[in-house]
């Protein structure tokens, strides 16, 4: 596996953080924030996002499980 | 991994109680035929909802399967030439991934829906017997 910078992990982390934080701020109604499925909300209303947010899941979905590997564990 | 997993979880746990309170009802997600009058009308109603809602997610899925090629294939010839059969894998592996996550997806909004409207009909029926 390679080997990255600290630094580098650090601001994925806190980027993560600050999503949850800002969606926890949200939640807990500070200052009427829209929370995450009140942005997505927004964005659905357009097919243009509808097809953003679809083609973000398959992403997510081809990156993490299905890319590398092979049918029945085919060296 | 399990800090992970855990801030998720109680945010999503968070989100959900906050959800559940009826002063935050408008936030809530209402069913392709919900708030629909009974009746043959609510049938033909009905089944124009499922119409759509096919339509819709079948206009959905094909118009994000289409962008994510193309956002897949200008990286690839723009940005990076990726090995591993990248362009090959990334057609077949999301088709795949469609293919699986539709259908189920499909039958268990069908079987909700039907559970909603069978509990909607007995509680007609009740009401309509009571004097």
């Amino acid at each position: 596996m390679a080997r990255h910078p600290l630094a580098g992990y650090l601001v994925w982390a806190a980027l993560f953080a600050a999503l949850f934080a800002w969606e926890g701020l949200s939640l807990a109604r500070v200052d009427s924030l829209p929370t995450l499925s009140d942005a997505f909300r927004v964005i659905m209303r357009y097919p243009v996002g509808r097809w953003a947010l679809f083609a973000l899941w398959l992403w997510a979905g081809w990156h993490f499980f299905v890319r590398g590997w092979h049918f029945l564990l085919r060296a | 991994m399990l800090a992970g997993y855990l801030v998720i979880m109680a945010t999503l746990g968070f989100g959900l109680r906050r959800l559940r309170r009826p002063e935050t009802g408008d936030r809530h997600e209402r069913g392709p035929a919900a708030g629909q009058p009974a009746g043959p009308r609510a049938a033909a109603g009905s089944r124009r909802g499922w119409l759509l809602l096919a339509r819709q997610v079948a206009g959905t899925a094909v118009g994000g399967y289409l962008l994510l090629m193309a956002v897949v294939i200008a990286y690839y010839y723009g940005v990076a030439r990726v090995g591993g059969d990248f362009i090959k894998s990334a057609v077949t592996g999301t088709a795949m991934l469609i293919g699986i996550a539709l259908p189920p997806w499909g039958a268990a909004s069908w079987l909700t829906e039907r559970r909603r409207q069978r509990d909607s009909d007995t509680a007609g029926e009740r009401k309509a017997r009571s004097p």
